[in-house]
């Protein structure tokens, strides 16, 4: 089972979002964006451990748009969940609350509104009310029972594990200790408790013992009298079979030392462990259908590392479960860290954003991507850590030239591109389709620098390129591409940037060929690429772009277009390419609107 | 009020089923494990098996959140088995349905799929009442076929054709009296448009949904993977035909139970065949109840005869019972004179403890009835009276009112019924008021006002009216939730009202509507079905009425279908007593427009005879 859709009206930074997601959701959003939000609008719907009086809302939790609520202004949030149909106890559970019969969809929805006989305009708490229902019919009541058969659980992000670990109530070893005991023959457990219970009564009775324990006795006699004494023993507490159980507690290192003294980290990476171990357990014993995980920032205890093995391993259930085998969990979990959210699937991620006004949801879970694409760009999100997530604005770029170059250059325009908080991202060819689909998808504002490589005939091939982009990307729409300089218009109005020829050759029409000389004399081996250099700079030969571009590749573009950055950055070169400096304003106009 | 309930003891059915052990039916009834079908006659206890093995397969097989539907035909029965179940410490809970036939399709089935599968059912959907009907009815009978035809002309046809063109919504399907077909049609379309539905229509749109829709199947079964049928005998053509998609097409497992030999719906197209079939079938295990704990041997033979079969129950009982028969000649009124001056009074006599309760008129029609309640009136004792000429209207919030009044009479220390069931009911016809806070504020009134009227000897009509004052004028007025309760209630004060026919009514009295103590039982041969009493008198025994006149017509024209079912009406007014049977004749009846003189009816002279007295 799985969340598939969340609508959310009204409710604190939500005017009405709505999205689409699977399995399990990576939650990305600056601050204040409203991650907690929306994890709190979910526990509204599903969370048993949240008591009456937290779904009872304050006036300040309705959106901040409304400056006077009127009768109909209510907060509600509905959940669908879907993928539940295969398993009958799952279906028993939400047969009431379809809202699509196949696949089937069930939808329960949490209302905040003004109570129905009220006779004026609502203006305090006691005006509005709660309830919860299944199915789009208000009359259909939802209880305590569902929310405790499908739970969302919040591990917060201040959380302390260790207390957790060590309280009996809230432990999560103690459903593990508790099936022990369960399948514990009982004989065997008197005997244990027996041996304990002896070898207690001895250590009770070692003279040395005794000895202190007296001394502490005496004292309390001394000052309080023998009819007031205590009658004082030193010995472990008394022996009972089930409590000898659940009195085990976790020893890491071989038995060394206490769950206390371990490190925050391994305590979580127990605490977790533990937790899905629990929630397996709960489902095999029929206590519960499904457990919605949510967890906040957990990367304020876990290092990195393990931050990318945990929830590598949490994020991709599905695989690991095998085919016939549901997951027992789902994890939903928002972050900051880019080592969480660069293991995640590509489906996964749930992007807030705040306009200052309202915030927006967007997903990737309704992403068109072909499988090899999907494999492609969450192998790229991986090694690049993530980095498209967190960026305000991408450039998407062919290779490694534009990544070293694209900086510089716009640092020359006067935009420092890590201030402006946009990233250069290189998709090692010209297949931007995927990544430009994702970040679509994504909302985050993004331009492609394309080269024009042109056929034959004159024809760019990167115009061919930007046409398919804009069908693909803008599906809706029809365009109308009559001429090549008709789609060149509509590629840059929607972000795709296509030069002439090719990069390098933009760069050096553009004014940089001193800088093109000095980076050739500094780099190249043989006196040859250097004169040719030289000539076609001094303008004594006629520019040969085949051979020029057949030198660079020579030296190595990418080693190349570092060189060539130094010698802009030392003679604080302002030339840039046209279609650069459009594309650089283009992504940053959005990215950072002023 | 804060220490929380004594938890039952989860055991309470394993104890109960200890005592099904000597009997080796009921306990094989128990032990089934697949499909099963019991057969069980009167007094065979069918619903003590019916609910201890019901308690069982929801403690045993089936988990949470999975649980057990159980479907039955009044509303009365299905009060008795939340009632038998609270005693084994099976308390409602949502994954236990218990409610009528019709509940199960509306609530079951229809609200939550209908709109989904695409039936056009308005987004908020009440019960039609009889007005509705019968005016709904009218307008597309003229809508059809002009103002000139009788309503009471086509209704027989109307009923039975909805009753059993059960494909009547698939393509191709022709029938054979279009001029009914259209009627149905434009009846349906209005009743829909107006926002209602009707019983007929619940259990066709429940058909529907079960056989055209997998996934309707599927989320039934997800809930509900045991069904238990009582009183099988009773369902309609469509009604079996829902189970056995449900149980041999989709797979839940069906416990029924029930006995053709009572079934006396034939005028709704039920019929014991259906049961008789269900039995046969390979897939289905078949127990037959042989044990009979109500009646006496003597009264049991008596019923065999009645029914023209031999059945062979054998009596639990020590007594064998008497029948005893009673001539009088001068009519109706005379008989009446007669249960009221002389019977009644003589059996009090011989019973220990005898309390009117024990005893009930059992009686073809309300005609019959209301010579009795005539007689009982002036004689000036307690009674209830179940047919058409009572007073008293029956419906789910009159069932509730007399709920609240047996809660203040006492029910408040005995549990019975438990505040919390009057509390659910309540909510439960309040359904459309959503917000908690209202349903606390509902709820709060409700027990404000029951806390505060237990009185058992005020008077009926004082207690309403506070009551409404109160409570109900929300309800009443919320024309879609009480659609028809407002009349209802009316009635119910104009009966209670100091000139009204039970002006005597006191809170004791109402909240002992169906079966208090003190109150002598006038009912119809139909509603005596399921209860039993110490002693049964069944006047009106005339050739023409039992058999009646058009059973007997049709008998001539050999069809015996219509005159088979007035044997089971028979035998099942024979078989609600435990100990004595008093028959009343008079030779002769009178009608709206005649006097028959037909003498004694048949089936009492063939009883007659195999006592050892035959009428001379």
């Amino acid at each position: 089972m799985h969340i598939c859709r969340v609508e959310i009206v009204n409710f604190r930074n939500f005017e009405h979002a709505v999205f689409e997601c699977g399995q399990n959701v990576v939650l990305l959003g600056e601050n204040k964006a409203g991650k907690s939000n929306l994890l709190l609008a979910l526990r509204l719907v599903l969370d048993p451990a949240l008591p009456d009086s937290g779904r009872k809302l304050r006036m300040e939790d309705i959106w901040d748009g409304i400056e006077e609520p009127g009768p109909e202004d209510g907060v509600k949030v509905s959940v669908d969940l879907t993928d539940f149909e295969e398993d009958e106890n799952q279906l028993a559970l939400l047969a009431d609350h379809l809202v699509q019969p196949e696949p089937m969809v069930a939808r329960l929805t949490y209302v905040w509104e003004p109570r129905k006989n009220l006779k004026e305009t609502p203006r305090k708490e006691s005006d509005y009310d709660f309830s919860l229902y299944g199915g789009d019919r208000p009359e259909n009541r939802i209880y305590g029972d569902l929310r405790r058969r499908l739970p969302m659980e919040l591990l917060n992000a201040l959380r302390d594990c260790e207390a957790d670990l060590a309280r009996w109530t809230r432990s999560p070893l103690r459903p593990l200790l508790d099936q022990a005991i369960k399948e514990m023959d009982a004989a065997d457990l008197i005997r244990y408790a027996e041996k304990i219970e002896e070898a207690s009564e001895e250590l009770t009775q070692a003279p040395e013992i005794v000895k202190q324990a007296k001394k502490l006795d005496d004292q309390l006699r001394s000052m309080v009298g023998k009819n007031q004494a205590l009658d004082l023993l030193l010995r472990f507490a008394p022996i009972d079979p089930d409590r000898l159980v659940r009195s085990l507690r976790v020893f890491i290192d071989g038995g060394k030392r206490g769950i206390g003294d371990a490190s925050l980290g391994s305590t979580n990476l127990l605490f977790f462990a533990l937790k899905m171990l629990e929630y397996r357990q709960l489902v095999e014993e029929g206590d519960r259908e499904h457990t919605f995980l949510a967890i906040e920032e957990p990367e304020a205890h876990l290092h990195p590392t393990l931050q990318r093995l945990v929830f590598r391993n949490y994020l991709r259930l599905r695989e690991e479960e095998g085919e016939n085998k549901l997951p027992e969990a789902s994890v939903w979990v928002s972050t900051h860290s880019p080592h969480i959210a660069s293991v995640a699937p590509l489906d996964s991620f749930v992007f807030l954003r705040s306009d200052g006004n309202a915030t927006s949801i967007v997903s990737t879970a309704k992403l068109e991507l072909s499988e090899r694409s999907k494999e492609d760009l969450e192998r790229y999100l991986d090694v690049s850590r993530g980095e498209m997530l967190f960026a305000r604005g991408v450039i998407l770029v062919e290779g490694d030239a534009e990544k070293f170059l694209v900086p510089v250059l716009a640092k020359a325009q006067s935009v420092d591109l890590d201030e402006a908080g946009i990233s250069v991202c290189s998709v090692s060819g010209t297949n931007f389709g995927p990544y430009a689909k994702f970040l679509h998808a994504l909302g985050v504002p993004y331009a492609i620098l394309s080269d024009g490589d042109p056929d034959a005939e004159g024809v760019l091939g990167g115009l061919r390129r930007a046409e398919s982009l804009l069908e693909k990307l803008f599906p809706e729409t029809e365009w109308d591409l009559a001429t090549w300089e008709a789609t060149d218009e509509a590629a840059a109005e929607n972000g795709i940037f296509v030069n002439g020829h090719t990069f390098e050759i933009a760069l050096f029409e553009c004014g940089l060929t001193v800088e093109f000389e000095e980076a050739m004399t500094s780099i190249s081996s043989t006196g040859k690429r250097t004169e040719r250099m030289e000539e076609w700079v001094s303008g004594n030969e006629e520019f040969d772009p085949e051979q020029f571009l057949k030198d660079i590749e020579e030296v190595s573009k990418g080693r190349f277009a570092q060189r060539l950055a130094s010698f802009i950055v030392k003679r604080g070169s302002t030339a840039c390419p046209d279609y650069i400096r459009k594309a650089i304003a283009y992504v940053q106009e959005r990215a950072n609107p002023s | 009020m804060s220490k929380s309930a004594p938890t039952q003891a989860s055991s309470g059915y394993q104890a109960a089923a200890e005592s099904l052990r000597d009997n080796d039916r009921q306990w094989a009834a128990y032990e089934s494990r697949g499909n099963c079908v019991v057969l069980a006659g009167p007094g065979s206890g069918k619903t003590k098996t019916l609910t201890i093995k019901l308690a069982r397969m929801l403690a045993e097989d089936v988990s949470p959140p999975r649980g057990v539907a159980c479907i039955t035909y009044t509303r009365a029965c299905a009060g008795e088995l939340v009632r038998r179940l609270d005693d084994l410490g099976v308390g409602q809970s949502s994954r236990l349905f218990i409610g009528t036939v019709h509940s199960f399709c509306f609530q079951e089935l229809v609200i939550p799929f209908g709109r989904l599968a695409g039936l056009e059912i308005p987004e908020s959907v009440a019960v039609a009442t009889e007005n509705d009907r019968a005016s709904h009815f009218s307008a597309a009978l003229e809508t059809v076929h002009g103002s000139d035809e009788k309503p009471f002309d086509w209704l027989g046809r109307f009923g039975r054709f909805r009753r059993t063109n059960l494909d009547r919504h698939q393509d191709g399907f022709v029938a054979d009296d279009e001029g009914v077909a259209a009627i149905v049609l434009e009846y349906e379309k209005r009743l829909l448009k107006a926002g209602l539905t009707d019983f007929d229509q619940m259990v066709d749109f429940g058909l529907r949904l079960v056989e055209e829709h997998a996934w309707v199947r599927k989320a039934i079964k997800a809930k509900f993977p045991i069904l238990i049928v009582d009183e099988y005998q009773d369902m309609v053509p469509a009604l079996d035909r829902l189970v056995r998609t449900l149980c041999f097409k989709e797979g839940m497992r069906l416990f029924a139970v029930g006995d053709p030999d009572q079934s006396i719906y034939g005028f709704q197209d039920a019929s014991p065949e259906l049961m008789d079939e269900l039995a046969k079938r390979d897939d289905v295990e078949r127990v037959q109840l042989r044990l009979n704990y109500r009646c006496g041997q003597r009264i049991i033979s008596a019923a065999e005869t009645a029914l023209g079969q031999r059945r062979d129950y054998r009596s639990n009982r020590a007594e064998a019972g008497t029948i005893s028969i009673h001539k009088r000649p001068k009519g109706l009124d005379d008989q009446a004179a007669f249960i009221v001056d002389e019977l009644v009074p003589s059996i009090l006599s011989r019973l220990p403890n005898g309390d009117l309760s024990d005893v009930a008129v059992l009686y073809r029609d309300y005609n019959t009835g209301s010579a009795i309640a005539k007689e009982v009136q002036r004689r000036g004792w307690d009674f209830i009276r179940l047919d058409r000429g009572n007073p008293l209207p029956q419906s789910p919030f009159v069932d509730w009112l007399n709920q609240c009044a047996a809660w203040c009479a006492g029910g408040w220390k005995t549990g019975r019924p438990r505040l919390s069931s009057v509390i659910s009911s309540w909510l439960g016809l309040r359904r459309f008021a959503a917000a908690d806070v209202d349903r606390r504020e509902l709820q709060v009134n409700l027990v404000r006002f029951l806390q505060g009227h237990r009185e058992p000897e005020d008077s009926a009509f004082d207690w309403l009216n506070e009551f409404r004052d109160a409570c109900l004028e929300g309800f009443l007025t919320e024309a879609l939730e009480s659609r028809g309760e407002k009349e209802n209630f009316e009635k119910l004060l104009a009966a209670f009202q100091p000139k009204g026919a039970f002006a005597a009514f006191t809170v004791r009295t109402l909240g002992g509507q169906g079966g208090a103590k003190g109150h002598l039982n006038l009912m119809t041969l139909h509603n005596a079905k399921g209860l039993e009493f110490a002693a049964v008198i069944i006047p009106d025994l005339e050739q023409g009425r039992l058999p009646n006149y058009y059973a007997l017509k049709e008998l001539a024209a050999k069809n015996d279908r219509q005159y088979r079912e007035e044997r089971r009406l028979f035998y099942v007014g024979l078989t609600r007593s435990k100990i004595e049977v008093h028959l009343l004749w008079s030779g002769w009846y009178k009608n709206k427009s005649f006097t028959a003189q037909n003498g004694p009816s048949q089936f009492l002279s063939e009883v007659a005879k195999a006592i050892g007295y035959p009428i001379a």
